[in-house]
C-alpha cells in the first residue's frame, strides 16, 4: 500500500463562464521517503492536485468529476469531514508559498503551534508524548514542550523566548522555518509544500530546503513539492512528474526524467531553464495557450 | 504605553481650550437674548440690566471668555439662567443617566452585532444574512425618535410589559448613590428588585439607540470577517486542522476587529449627541434633555457645559479606541 | 507548441458608452438601488407637485376642521386627521417638500465649503493646512446634532436658518475627504507636468485635481443625503427649525406624541415618511457607490 495514490482524478472548478475541468486524469504514487517534485507552468494545475489531498477545495466551486485519492489505502474524497480533519495537521502537513502572509499576524507564534500541536495530540497523544485520557493541563504543558523543540528544529534561535513573538517580529526566512514547524508539529506522514522558497531569498531558499530535506530524511516521509523550479526539483528530489494544462506528461525518478525527457514539453522546459553559459538572446520561452479556450 | 496615555491626555489640553474658545465664540455671536427670556415679558429694563450684572454679561468679551476659563478649572462651570443654579452641579446630576444609557446600547449593539457580523460572514447569502441585512438596511434609516415612539406603543401602551418613559418611579426612591448608575447601584446594593426595576426603565430607550449602531457594527463585521475568511493564514490554519470554532472564533475575530473598533469608536459620540432625541422621547433625566431644554430657552453656558462634557468623553472614547487598536492588532507601538 | 494568431474581436460601442452601459449594469445588478431610485424619484415627484396633487390643501396652510379631530383612517382622509383636524396624508405629501429641499441644500453647502477649505488645506499644505484642520477637527468633536440645535435655536426659527445652522456642523466631514484626495492626486504626473506648464494653483486646483476627486464626494453625498433629512427631522422632533403651519415630518411626529398610542396614526404617518425618504437615499448611495467604487464593493 502506498503513501498516497492518486487515481485518475479529475476535477472541474464552476466560475461565472461557467464549469471548466482543471485536472485531467491526474495519476500520482508516493512512498514514505520519497520527496517527489511537481513542476508545471502557473496554472497548470499544480496547486489544486496539492490542496485535493486535503481536500481543501470548496466545493462548490470544486467539483470532482472522476478519480480518488488514496491516503494510506483510505480515499479522502469520501472520508468523513472529521476524519479529515484529524488527516489535517496529524497525518498531512502543508507549507504554503508566502510566508509573510500564511501566519496570522495578530497572535503570537507559540499560540499558533500550541494549537496545531494541540489538535494534533489530541487526535493522537502520542505525538506529545502522552498517553490516551491525559489531562487538559498535561496536554497544554505538552504541546507547549514539544512547540519550543519543533522551533528549535528548524533553527529558530532562542526558541523558548522567541516563541512569545508575533509574526511581524520575523524576517521572512525564519518565518517560513516556524511554518515548517508548524506544518510538522504534528509528526505528519506526509509534506505537501507549494512552492515554499519562492517568495524568499536565494540564500534563504537554500537553507530552506535544506531543512526540508533534512528534516524528511530524519522521519522517512513522503513529500510532494510544487515548484516550478527544475533546479530545486534537480537538487532534493528523488522523483518528478511534470505537469501540464491539467495533466501530468511524464512522472518518474528525477534522474530518468530529467536526463532522458520522453516528452517534448518536459525537453522545452529544461531547455528554457537559464545557466552560466546562456548568451544573450538565447533565452527560451514556452509558447502555447495555457488551457484549451474550449473544454 | 503609560507614558503614551499620558502624552495623549496632555495633548486632550490645548484641544478642550480651542473647544471653549470656539463654543465660547459661537455662543456671543450668535443672536439670542437668554436673559430676556428669563426675566420674562414684564421685566423692567433695570431688572434686566441687574440681572445681567449678576451673571457677568455687561462685562467686556475677552474678560468674559477668562472669567469662564478660571471658573471652569475650579469648577465654577457658570450659570443656568433657566434652571437658576450651577450648570456644574446640574451636569453631574445629570451625567450618570445618559453614561448609563450610552453604555447600555452600546453594550447591546456591540454583543449582538459582533457575533451577528461573524455568522452572516461565514453562511454568506444564507436565509439569516439576508434576514439580518434587511434589518440591517432599515435599522440605519429608522430615526431613533420614531423607533422610540413604536416601542413605547408597543410595549408600553399595547403589551404594558416595560414602564412608558423615565428613569425610575417617581414615588420609589432609587438605589444608594454610588456611581449614579441606578442598574449598577442596585447590583452593589445586592437589591434584585431595584435592579429590575432600573433594567425595565433602562430597555426600550437603551433599544432605541442602539438599534442604529448594531446594524453598522453588523455590517461592518461581516465584510471585514470575509475579507479575513480569504486570507492565506486561514487557509493554513484549515490544511492544519484547526476547527472552524476555533478558526472563526478565535482566530478570524480578532483580525475582524480592527475595523469594526473604528465604527464602535465613532458611534460613541453619534450615541451622546443622539441622547438629545431619546431622553426627549422617553423623558430620561440626561444631558440630552437638560441640553435640549437649554437649546430651547437659549440658556448657553449649559449648552457650553454638555457640549464640553460630550467631547471629552468622546475624545477619552476615542484614546481608549487607539488603545485597543493595540489589543487587537501587536504592529500597533505606542510611541 | 506553438503561437496561434489571437483575433481581436472589434468594437462594436465606443468606450465611454461602453463605460456607461457596464456602470448601467452594476447598478441594475442590485434591485435594491432600483428600489431606492424608484423612490426618491417618487419623492422629488411628490414634493414638486404636492400643493396640486393633495386632497386638503387648506390643512397645509393652516386651515384646520374641528369637527373632524382623530379621525382613524379611513377612505377619506387615508392617513386619519390629527388634532385639529387636518388631514394627515396632505400634511405628509407636503411635508415632503421642507425634506428634499433642506436635505439637498444642507448637503450642497457642506459640499461647497467642505471642498473649498479641504482643497487649500490639502493644496498648500503647511500652516494653511494646520489652522484650517485644527478648527475642522475641533468642529469634529462637538456631536454635530448638539451644536446644529444650538445654532438653529440662536439663529429663530426658519428653513434657511436650520438649514445653515445644519451645514455648519456638516462641512469638516468634507473638508477631511477632499484634502485627502487633493494631497494623493497632487502628488500624480499629470498634476506635476501642470504645474511645470505655468498653471496657477486655482487652475490646477479647478481644472487638474478636483475633477478627478468628484467619485467620493457624489457617493459620500448620496449616502449623506438620507442622514440630512434624518438631521432635518431630528431638528423639527425637538421643536426646532420650521414652525408650523409649514408641514414638517419631524414636527408633525413631535405634536402627534401627545396623543399617543390612542391616536397612532398621527405619528405613524410622519414616521414612516421619514423612514423611506432615509432609506431610499441610503439603497441609491449604496448603489451609486458599486457604479463609480466598484472596488469598495463588498
Amino acid at each position: 500500500m502506498a503513501l498516497l495514490d492518486i487515481k485518475n482524478l479529475n476535477l472541474a472548478m464552476r466560475s461565472y463562464e461557467g464549469e471548466t475541468q482543471i485536472l485531467h486524469g491526474i495519476d500520482l504514487k508516493i512512498d514514505h521517503g520519497e520527496i517527489w517534485g511537481m513542476v508545471g507552468e502557473t496554472g497548470s494545475g499544480k496547486s489544486l492536485t496539492g490542496l485535493s489531498v486535503s481536500r481543501l477545495i470548496a466545493s462548490p466551486p470544486g467539483r470532482y468529476l472522476a478519480g480518488s485519492i488514496e491516503f494510506q489505502g483510505r480515499d479522502v474524497l469520501k472520508a468523513t469531514d472529521k476524519e479529515m480533519r484529524i488527516l489535517r495537521g496529524r497525518h498531512i502537513g502543508m507549507i504554503f508559498q508566502d510566508p509573510t502572509t500564511n501566519l496570522n499576524p495578530a497572535f503570537r507564534i507559540g499560540t499558533q503551534l500550541v494549537d496545531v500541536a494541540l489538535h494534533a495530540g489530541h487526535a493522537d497523544p502520542s505525538v506529545l508524548g502522552l498517553e490516551a485520557g491525559a489531562s487538559r493541563g498535561d496536554f497544554k504543558k505538552a504541546a507547549k514542550r514539544v512547540a519550543v523543540e519543533m522551533l528549535e528544529k528548524v533553527g529558530i534561535p532562542k526558541a523558548a523566548e522567541r516563541i512569545n513573538d508575533y509574526p511581524h517580529q520575523f524576517s521572512g526566512g525564519m518565518r517560513q522555518r516556524v511554518l515548517i514547524a508548524m506544518a510538522m508539529i504534528g509528526k505528519p506522514d506526509l509534506l505537501i509544500a507549494d512552492e515554499p522558497t519562492t517568495a524568499l531569498d536565494v540564500s534563504v531558499q537554500a537553507q530552506i530546503l535544506r531543512l526540508i530535506h533534512d528534516l524528511v530524511a530524519e522521519r522517512n516521509i513522503g513529500v510532494l513539492l510544487i515548484t516550478h523550479n527544475l533546479g530545486i526539483v534537480a537538487q532534493i528530489c528523488s522523483h518528478v512528474a511534470v505537469m501540464y494544462r491539467g495533466r501530468i506528461l511524464e512522472a518518474g525518478k528525477v534522474n530518468d526524467v530529467l536526463k532522458r525527457p520522453s516528452h517534448s514539453y518536459t525537453q522545452a522546459l529544461l531547455n528554457s531553464v537559464p545557466t552560466v553559459h546562456t548568451k544573450r538572446g538565447e533565452l527560451m520561452g514556452l509558447s502555447g495557450a495555457m488551457r484549451e479556450t474550449s473544454a | 504605553m503609560l507614558l503614551y496615555i499620558l502624552r495623549r491626555l496632555v495633548l486632550l489640553v490645548p484641544i478642550l481650550l480651542g473647544l471653549t474658545l470656539l463654543l465660547f465664540i459661537v455662543a456671543r455671536i450668535l443672536p439670542g437674548d437668554p436673559v430676556g427670556l428669563a426675566a420674562g415679558p414684564n421685566a423692567t429694563p433695570e431688572l434686566i440690566a441687574q440681572m445681567k450684572r449678576e451673571f457677568g454679561l455687561d462685562q467686556p468679551l475677552p474678560l468674559q471668555y477668562w472669567n469662564y476659563l478660571t471658573g471652569l478649572v475650579s469648577g465654577d462651570w457658570g450659570m443656568s439662567v433657566f434652571t437658576r443654579r450651577p450648570v456644574f452641579a446640574d451636569i453631574l446630576e445629570y451625567l450618570p443617566a445618559t453614561i448609563e444609557l450610552v453604555f447600555a446600547s452600546l453594550f447591546i449593539a456591540v454583543v449582538a452585532g459582533i457575533p451577528l457580523g461573524l455568522l452572516t460572514a461565514v453562511y454568506k447569502n444564507g436565509p439569516l444574512d439576508y434576514a439580518t441585512r434587511t434589518l440591517a438596511l432599515g435599522g440605519i434609516a429608522m430615526p431613533r425618535f420614531f423607533l422610540g415612539l413604536l416601542l413605547q406603543m408597543a410595549f408600553a401602551a399595547w403589551l404594558d410589559i416595560l414602564p412608558l418613559s423615565g428613569r425610575y418611579p417617581l414615588i420609589e426612591s432609587p438605589p444608594d448613590h454610588v456611581t449614579g448608575l441606578y442598574t449598577i447601584d442596585a447590583l452593589i446594593a445586592g437589591d434584585w428588585s431595584a435592579f429590575q426595576i432600573a433594567l425595565s426603565h433602562l430597555a426600550l430607550p437603551a433599544i432605541a439607540m442602539a438599534l442604529s449602531p448594531l446594524a453598522t457594527i453588523m455590517r461592518m463585521m461581516r465584510s471585514s470577517t470575509i475579507e479575513v475568511l480569504q486570507q492565506d493564514y486561514v487557509m493554513t490554519e484549515r490544511a492544519l486542522g484547526l476547527s472552524n470554532r476555533l478558526i472563526l472564533f478565535k482566530y478570524v475575530l480578532k483580525n475582524a476587529m480592527t475595523s469594526t473598533l473604528t465604527v464602535i469608536g465613532l458611534y460613541v459620540s453619534w450615541l451622546l449627541g443622539g441622547t438629545v432625541l431619546v431622553e426627549t422621547v422617553f423623558d430620561w433625566p440626561g444631558l440630552g434633555l437638560y441640553a435640549t431644554q437649554a437649546i430651547l430657552t437659549q440658556d448657553f453656558m449649559p449648552v457650553i457645559g454638555v457640549t464640553l462634557v460630550i467631547a471629552i468623553i468622546y475624545l477619552v472614547a476615542m484614546l481608549v479606541v487607539d488603545l485597543l487598536y493595540g489589543v487587537f492588532n501587536p504592529k500597533v507601538r505606542y510611541a | 507548441m506553438t503561437m496561434t494568431p489571437i483575433a481581436i474581436p472589434k468594437r462594436t460601442q465606443s468606450a465611454r458608452l461602453e463605460n456607461w452601459s457596464r456602470a448601467f449594469y452594476r447598478f441594475r445588478q442590485s434591485w435594491l438601488s432600483i428600489v431606492g431610485l424608484a423612490i426618491v424619484v417618487l419623492l422629488v415627484v411628490i414634493a414638486i407637485f404636492a400643493p396640486w396633487i393633495v386632497p386638503y390643501p387648506e390643512h397645509v396652510v393652516g386651515g384646520t376642521n374641528t369637527a373632524a379631530r382623530f379621525q382613524a383612517p379611513s377612505t377619506d382622509a387615508w392617513f386619519g386627521t390629527n388634532a385639529l383636524g387636518q388631514d394627515m396624508f396632505s400634511l405628509v405629501l407636503v411635508g415632503s417638500q421642507v425634506s428634499l429641499f433642506s436635505g439637498l441644500a444642507v448637503v450642497f453647502i457642506a459640499i461647497v465649503v467642505g471642498t473649498a477649505v479641504g482643497a487649500i488645506a490639502g493644496y498648500f499644505g503647511g500652516w494653511v493646512d494646520e489652522v484650517l484642520m485644527r478648527i475642522t477637527d475641533l468642529l469634529l468633536t462637538i456631536p454635530s446634532l448638539i451644536l446644529a440645535m444650538a445654532v438653529a435655536a440662536a439663529l429663530g426659527t426658519g428653513v434657511w436658518n436650520m438649514i445653515i445652522a445644519i451645514s455648519i456642523t456638516w462641512w469638516p466631514a468634507y473638508a477631511r475627504l477632499v484634502r485627502g484626495e487633493v494631497i494623493v492626486k497632487k502628488e500624480e504626473q499629470f498634476v506635476v507636468a501642470a504645474h511645470a506648464l505655468g498653471a496657477n494653483w486655482l487652475r490646477i486646483l479647478g481644472k487638474h485635481i478636483l475633477p478627478n476627486i468628484v467619485s467620493p464626494i457624489v457617493i459620500k453625498a448620496s449616502l449623506d443625503m438620507g442622514f440630512a433629512i434624518l438631521t432635518v427631522a431630528s431638528l423639527g422632533f425637538v421643536g426646532i427649525g420650521v414652525k408650523p403651519p409649514t408641514p414638517e415630518w419631524g414636527t408633525l411626529l413631535s405634536g402627534a406624541r401627545s396623543y399617543m398610542p390612542d391616536y397612532w396614526w398621527t405619528a405613524v404617518a410622519p414616521g414612516i415618511a421619514i423612514f423611506l425618504a432615509v432609506l431610499a437615499f441610503n439603497l441609491l448611495g449604496d448603489g451609486l457607490r458599486d457604479v463609480l467604487d466598484p472596488k469598495a464593493r463588498r
